[in-house]
This record gives C-alpha cells, sequence and structure tokens, in this order.
C-alpha cells in the first residue's frame, strides 16, 4: 500500500492499465500537468515516483536531481519509464540518479512488480535517522575511516545543541523533534552551499550531528550555520522566554532553576594527513573538545589548533 | 453548489498559483548561474506576493515538519536549501495572460511591504521583516479570485468599472465574501503561522485581529498610503475608509509622518527601478 506518484504521459494512460496496480492497494496519483506535479510532490510528497524520461525542457531530469539531492527526498525511490530505444543505447545514471527504470511498453503488471522491488528495496536503507532522513553511525564511520585512509584532509565538526533537555521537557518531545529537523536542514542548507560535494553531514543521534568539509573551508562555515541557528531558535521558543532569556523551572525540592536558552556548539578537529590512523582517535580529540567549546555560553565553535604544534 | 463551498473547495485543492511571467523568467536565469546563492534567490522572491506564499507554504508544510513557525522568506530559504528552492522556481506556473492590472497588483503589494517594513521597524516591533511579508501577500485572495475564478474576476472588475464601487463591495456581491477572507482561508489551508494568516483576513478590519491588531492595523494603514500615494493598482480607484482603531494602534504626528514620507519614496523609488526592468 502506498501513494505513487505518476508524471509520465505515456504509461499507464487507461483505467484498465492502471487496475493491476490499484488492485494491489497502491494509490496512484496521475499528473497531467508536469508543473503542477512537482509543487504538489514538494509539498506532500509520495511514497514512490514513477517519471518519463525526455519531458519537455528536461524538467524531468531537473525534477530527479533536485529530489535527490535533498535530504530529505533523497529516499524517495525513483522510477524512469525509458523508451526502448534507451536500453539499445544506454542512459548515463550519473546524469539521472534513479532506483529503478520501466521500459514504456511494459505490462502493468511488470509496472507492479518494479514499483513494489523499488518500496522494497528504500525499506531496506536502514541505517538513515528516521527524524532527519541523515546517514547514521556506521556510514559515520565509514567517511570519516575513508578520509583516513585515502589521505584526504577533512575537517571533522562535531555539532551538539546546547540545553535543549531543558526545551524538550518544557515544550515537549514534539518541539524538541521541530528543533532536530531545524538543526539539520540549517546544517545540511549551509555544508551543501559552501561545500558541494564535498561535504558530508551525519545524525549520530539525538540532538548530535557530525558534518566534514575543506579544512578551509570549516571556520566560515561554522560560523554561517551558528548564525542560521541562533535566528531561527527563537521561532521554536515561547515568546515569554525568548524575551526573558532563559528558561524558568523547578527542581526536585520545588526550588526555581534557571536554565540559558538553546544553543549550538561546534567543535572541529582538522584531519590532516597522517594525523589519525583509526576514527576511534577522532572522536577521543572531539570529546575533549566538545568540554571546551559547552563551556562557553551561546552559540560558539571550537578549532583544535593543536596539530600545528605537533607539526612544528 | 454555493459559491463559498466552491472557493473553499477550490482551496483545498489548488495546485498552483500562476505569478508574473518576467519575474519567473529572471528567477530561472539566475538558477542557470552555478555561483547564485539561495540568499540573492531570495532576495527576488520576496518581491513576488505568489512566490513568497509557495515558498512560505512549502517550509510550513507538514513534510518539512514546521507547521505555522515560518513566517519570513529569509527564515524559509535557510530551512529549504538551493536545490528545494531551485525547484520551485523551475516548476513555477506563470499567467497565460499578463494583464495590466496584474503589474498593478504587483506594485500595490510591495509598497504596502516597503511602508509596512518601514513603519514595523519605527513601533519596536520584534520582527519587521514579517510585518513585510505579511503586508506583501495581504491580497493574495485577489490573486486567487483572478486566477481560479476568472468569470467571477470579470463581473467584479466590471462592477467596480461600471458602478465606481470598491473591489471588496464587488467582491461580496459576486462571491458572498471579500478577499481578506479569501486569503485567510488559503494562508490557513497552507498552514501558514496565524501571524500572517490573522492580519491577512482582517486587513480592512483590524480592529477583529485579536493578539494581532498591531501587524493588521499597520497593513491596514499601509494599503491607504499606497493608494493615498498613487503607487501601483490595488484593483479599485478608492482609498479605504481608516478604521479609526488601527490609526489608534499605530498613529503618527506631523513631524514623524514627514520622516516616514521621506523614507518611503526613497523605499518606492528603488522599488520603481526594480520593477521598470520588468
Amino acid at each position: 500500500m502506498a501513494r505513487i506518484s505518476v508524471v509520465a504521459p505515456q504509461i499507464l494512460r487507461t483505467p484498465s492499465e492502471r487496475l493491476p496496480i490499484e488492485a494491489f492497494g497502491h494509490k496512484l496519483i496521475v499528473h497531467g500537468n508536469v508543473q503542477n506535479a512537482i509543487e504538489s510532490i514538494l509539498n506532500d510528497p509520495p511514497e514512490c515516483l514513477l517519471i518519463q524520461k525526455g519531458l519537455q525542457d528536461g524538467i524531468d531530469k531537473t525534477v530527479i536531481t533536485a529530489l535527490k539531492e535533498d535530504l530529505k527526498l533523497s529516499f524517495l525511490p525513483i522510477i524512469l519509464a525509458v523508451q526502448e530505444k534507451d536500453i539499445m543505447s544506454g542512459i548515463d545514471f550519473s546524469r539521472y540518479p534513479v532506483d529503478e527504470i520501466v521500459c514504456i511498453n511494459a505490462h502493468p503488471e511488470e509496472i507492479l512488480t518494479r514499483i513494489e522491488l523499488s518500496l522494497s528495496r528504500s525499506h531496506r536503507v536502514a541505517d538513515n535517522n528516521p527524524l532527519t532522513g541523515l546517514p547514521g553511525n556506521t556510514s559515520i564511520l565509514k567517511t570519516i575511516q575513508g578520509y583516513i585512509e585515502q589521505e584526504t584532509e577533512r575537517a571533522v565538526c562535531y555539532v551538539d545543541i546546547d540545553n535543549f533537555k531543558p526545551l524538550n521537557d518544557k515544550y515537549g518531545f514534539s518541539r524538541g523533534d521541530e528543533v532536530i529537523r531545524m538543526t539539520a536542514r540549517v546544517i545540511v542548507n549551509v555544508v551543501s552551499e559552501e561545500a558541494k560535494s564535498e561535504g558530508f553531514v551525519g545524525h549520530v543521534g539525538g540532538d548530535d550531528f557530525v558534518f566534514s568539509v575543506p579544512v578551509p573551508a570549516a571556520e566560515s562555515i561554522c560560523k554561517r550555520i551558528l548564525e542560521s541557528f541562533d535566528a531561527l531558535i527563537t521561532l521554536f521558543l515561547n515568546p515569554d522566554d525568548a524575551e526573558r532569556g532563559y528558561f524558568e523551572s523547578v527542581d526536585r525540592q520545588g526550588r526555581p532553576q534557571r536554565f540559558p536558552l538553546t544553543s549550538l556548539s561546534i567543535a572541529v578537529v582538522p584531519c590532516t594527513k597522517g594525523r589519525f590512523n583509526h576514527y576511534g582517535e577522532v572522536s577521543l580529540v572531539a570529546a575533549q573538545l566538545k568540554k571546551k567549546v559547552k563551556a562557553i555560553e551561546g552559540s560558539s565553535y571550537f578549532i583544535d589548533r593543536r596539530e600545528d604544534a605537533e607539526k612544528a | 453548489m454555493d459559491k463559498i463551498q466552491e472557493i473553499k473547495d477550490r482551496l483545498k485543492n489548488l495546485k498552483s498559483l500562476p505569478t508574473l511571467p518576467p519575474i519567473v523568467s529572471r528567477l530561472n536565469e539566475m538558477v542557470e548561474d552555478e555561483d547564485v546563492t539561495a540568499v540573492s534567490l531570495g532576495k527576488v522572491i520576496e518581491k513576488d506576493q505568489v512566490l513568497t506564499s509557495k515558498l512560505l507554504r512549502m517550509v510550513n508544510s507538514s513534510f518539512f515538519g514546521f507547521p505555522q513557525r515560518i513566517s519570513t522568506v529569509s527564515n524559509a530559504i535557510v530551512l529549504l536549501g538551493f536545490n528545494v528552492i531551485k525547484t520551485l522556481i523551475v516548476t513555477s506556473s506563470i499567467f497565460d495572460v499578463m494583464q495590466s492590472s496584474d503589474i498593478g497588483l504587483w506594485e500595490h503589494s510591495l509598497g504596502c511591504a516597503a511602508f509596512s517594513g518601514i513603519m514595523a521597524a519605527r513601533r519596536n516591533i520584534k520582527n519587521p521583516e514579517e510585518v513585510s511579508t505579511a503586508s506583501l501577500i495581504h491580497d493574495i485572495g485577489k490573486v486567487v479570485i483572478r486566477s481560479e475564478f476568472p468569470e467571477y474576476y470579470a463581473k467584479i472588475v466590471e462592477d467596480v468599472e461600471r458602478r465606481g464601487v470598491f473591489m471588496r463591495e464587488a467582491e461580496e456581491e459576486v462571491l458572498g465574501v471579500q478577499h481578506g477572507e479569501i486569503g485567510g482561508w488559503l494562508a490557513d489551508e497552507w498552514n501558514l503561522p496565524e501571524r500572517l494568516s490573522i492580519p491577512i483576513r482582517f486587513h480592512h478590519y483590524p480592529e477583529k485581529a485579536g493578539e494581532f491588531v498591531e501587524i493588521a492595523s499597520i497593513i491596514h494603514i499601509s494599503d491607504i498610503v499606497i493608494r493615498a500615494w498613487g503607487y501601483g493598482f490595488g484593483g479599485d480607484k478608492w482609498v479605504p475608509p481608516l478604521s479609526h482603531a488601527a490609526w489608534e494602534q499605530i498613529k503618527f504626528g506631523k513631524a514623524e509622518g514627514r520622516e516616514i514620507m521621506e523614507e518611503l519614496d526613497l523605499r518606492l523609488s528603488e522599488l520603481k527601478n526594480f520593477t521598470m526592468e520588468f
């Protein structure tokens, strides 16, 4: 049972062609107008998209790329409907980063099978954090170990939301989830704009994130992330707390307690060539740095400069 | 089916709202440039009431997970990121035929946003950008009527011209509801924050805007000032009557009035430079 958007004028045109798929409980959302289709996909994403290759103005390519580059929508399985000649001549999948193909003149039963396969494959991708859609610990470890092994220099940055617990306690977990999603989007958008394909963002869990970027870009990226976070976080606080400048609550003895407002801290570990042999060493340095940066009030970042001293 | 139900149903299923072709083609050119940033796209988007509303619709949708929370273009831009904004641009729809009244309404909305921004800053409202955003999209209900109900729209325009009534009076007669209410319904349907939807709904009746009376009053007065200034075209040639309650909220004396008008003059001539390019 899934909702499937169909943006393919030459496929599943008649009710009788759609019947075998609908009989399986899937809901087909067939779009006649491509422009409207894309807007509704973005506003209310389906579980699978069937899109035809070679739509007017290359809009198929634009849409596929945009969906695959968005952190949350990248998990939406996309099936490309192609002509027979495309299969003969081959398809450049770096330009069409899709998950499955199906031929325009395939039987509805085959289309159904391809849809089912795509859905089941997408459920197998388990490492991603369900709240943010970001890659989790396995991918983070692999990525950073990869830098070490291939001697790629990267700044590995550990992000923590400070005073997240008082916010969660006071407003409830659904507001807390919003703040985590907000943080994820801010990090991803800044990293992908500034570091393009050289950046990576992962979600360790809870209020902990990791991102990596080229070393020279790290400082300006941290600044932008903190700036954006600080501008947005007030929208997630109740106006009276934002105005007061701290959270108020009572401890177990009923005494009033104050907590600083939620902020962000980033500990930056530059992984330069030969500095580390294993991911564990990186996270150890990060743990020490985190203590320092957390001690600073408000949003802040701290770049580990010790590597320079080691070299000298 | 009665018209009100018809309008509400249409709003529920509203897939796309068209906007002015020149803005969309300008943005389409911009996204082709590899060095263009999300922020620079935002600077153009925030000059179009339809694109601004769509951007806010997207960021406040349950999918992105910030329902009724985001009220300004700059915050939406940070959260959505370049790729989503690019997709919004390349798939946005345009008016098949652009009428001079479309440009008039666009200029009217921009003018109101400019005045509201100035006023909000002067009254120390916490987030002036939010007030100018609400002001920019306050007449979105008119765009809905124009694009979704062209026959009713033609009748309304004809009534305004023939009988010299206010546009909202003609709307009331033809549709049984005014553009403010329609805009409010759309804003609710699109999950926009109340800080936007309530002032949109009550910009002609700011005293009804409850805790948002100040924002609604600023928009109400901006509508009057911009029409009196003769900037853009709000749908009829009349300057609406001033709500006493709104004036009490944000009134200014002669000296401050002069300063405001000087600031506004500057902003409007900047805007004129922008709009003349189209």
